[in-house]
């Protein structure tokens, strides 16, 4: 464990849910240049780095970055400190959807979700049922849908039945894995907690 | 190497894939290769679990892993999706290097993992489980120095100490395939920069940026297509194409073809089984 001022609470946690050490980070930018997504919101990869070591959930929680984040690994493959930082960023996607603090212009977060509620229901993720979803929620996405989606029905890419998968040990997996992963995220709370230098749980605002 | 392997198709290839499904199979079987379905197989989590439950994340591969080892006894598991196979990867590294997560993804599962199988990626198969030269020698309809552009995209590299690749920022396995069966591969610079596929249903914009610069720099080199072994990026590279078209009124589109897709035809799987018709962009002009 690293030894963390009280400031460091974010980077703890972080390190709880993830193994990851972000106070390795110089800011040497290396994951910024390689960011595919950089350029598209105020926050940068290096950036959330920084902020989680000085503990600024709200500049992170805040921003859309961590939302814009397309899980490319490039930052992960080129960081010379080893950081797992495609990790920290999970983790920190984690952190804001069980705080809810999503930003309201994410509509990713929203479809990561659907995307997981799918193959948790089925067994299998199903396309068409995220798609039909998507556009109920969200009406503005109609536009982006009609002017590709009959394209591709029209071609035959589109196969819009699904066969299941085994969706009784689906469920059986999920549960164990969310009742496991809750035991130890409390432990780890208790642990942090024991420190004398964590924030109180489901702290929202800057430590 | 055994010549049976294991194949986890996934739900892309299920979905809006199936002409990847189709042809991965036809070419495995031109190719002397058995397949087996693993039974019942589920979701391997995809890009949703890691970012919402990190222990499923890593357990929904195991799992299949285990079957694989266990019920199917054999030794490897042909996963052509790149996604899942980046799972699959990223599930058996973790639970070989971390004590605590191989406990906690045993607990899941209800079987421990003897990390007995080889997870094989669409290159990995015609590379390495067939062989250059024996692909070489099936090759009974090669190409006749096609140029093409082979696109790595992220998840078939990175990150290295998982995937393992040759070289993560310029990688020449599917170089190499494609050269064994009589194209020309070119030289370029956006092997491995994301396409965005992620956003394709959220954010239009960053997507649209994205591929335009990745295909107008594969243009740039020569490339007459571009060959891609993840069904993410071909829906992504080929359909994007025709918004950015839209847009821009000069684009030349270029077709966006499954490596499965190349090997297929070179080794005489016919168009239709090939599912040739179901691109956007016409491929018809450089496969027939």
């Amino acid at each position: 464990m690293t030894t963390c001022s009280p400031s460091a609470t974010l980077s703890q946690r972080i390190a709880a849910g993830c193994d990851e050490n972000a106070l390795k980070c110089y800011q040497c930018k290396k994951c910024t240049s390689g960011c595919p997504v950089a350029r598209y919101s105020d926050m940068h990869p290096a950036m959330i780095m920084r902020a989680v070591q000085l503990g600024q959930w709200d500049m992170i929680f805040d921003d859309r970055f961590i939302w814009l984040c397309t899980g490319c690994e490039t930052c992960t493959a080129r960081c010379p400190q080893g950081i797992d930082i495609a990790a920290i960023m999970d983790e920190l996607k984690i952190m804001a959807r069980r705080q809810g603090r999503i930003p309201a212009d994410t509509p990713s977060a929203a479809m990561l979700k659907l995307n997981y509620d799918s193959f948790v229901r089925w067994g299998r993720m199903w396309e068409v049922e995220l798609i039909a979803i998507d556009v109920l929620k969200r009406p503005t996405s109609v536009k982006s849908w009609l002017s590709l989606g009959p394209k591709m029905m029209l071609k035959g890419k589109i196969n819009p039945t699904l066969k299941r998968g085994d969706t009784l040990a689906m469920k059986r997996m999920v549960q164990t894995a969310e009742t496991i992963t809750r035991a130890r995220e409390a432990r780890a709370a208790e642990a942090l907690a024991a420190d004398g230098s964590a924030a109180p749980a489901g702290a929202g605002g800057a430590s | 190497m055994s010549t049976t392997l294991a194949y986890y198709p996934g739900c892309s290839l299920h979905g809006t894939s199936g002409e990847f499904d189709a042809s991965f199979r036809a070419s495995a079987r031109a190719l002397g290769l058995t397949l087996q379905e693993i039974p019942g197989w589920e979701c391997c989590g995809n890009t949703a679990a890691h970012s919402i439950n990190r222990l499923l994340s890593n357990a929904l591969p195991v799992n299949e892993l285990v079957k694989v080892e266990q019920d199917m006894k054999l030794d490897a598991v042909a996963v052509p999706c790149a996604a899942c196979y980046s799972r699959f990867k990223t599930g058996a590294h973790e639970v070989a290097e971390d004590a605590h997560t191989a406990e906690d993804v045993r607990a899941v599962v209800g079987r421990e993992y003897g990390g007995g199988v080889d997870v094989q990626n669409l290159i990995d198969v015609y590379h390495d489980a067939v062989g250059l030269e024996e692909l070489a020698a099936k090759a009974t309809r090669p190409f006749d120095g096609l140029k093409v552009a082979c696109y790595y995209g992220c998840l078939l590299t990175r990150p290295p100490k998982i995937t393992l690749a040759d070289n993560p920022e310029y990688p020449t396995h599917m170089d190499a395939v494609v050269k064994a069966i009589g194209c020309e591969p070119v030289e370029w610079n956006y092997k491995t920069d994301c396409c965005g596929a992620a956003l394709a249903l959220t954010e239009q914009g960053i997507t649209d940026d994205l591929v335009g610069r990745i295909l107008t720099d594969a243009k740039a080199c020569g490339a007459q297509a571009v060959s891609v072994a993840c069904p993410l990026c071909q829906v992504n590279l080929d359909g994007r194409q025709s918004e950015i078209m839209r847009k821009q009124k000069d684009w030349q589109p270029i077709p966006i073809i499954f490596l499965s897709q190349l090997v297929g035809r070179a080794v005489g799987v016919s168009d239709k089984e090939l599912g040739l018709k179901k691109h956007l962009m016409d491929v018809m002009g450089v496969m027939a």
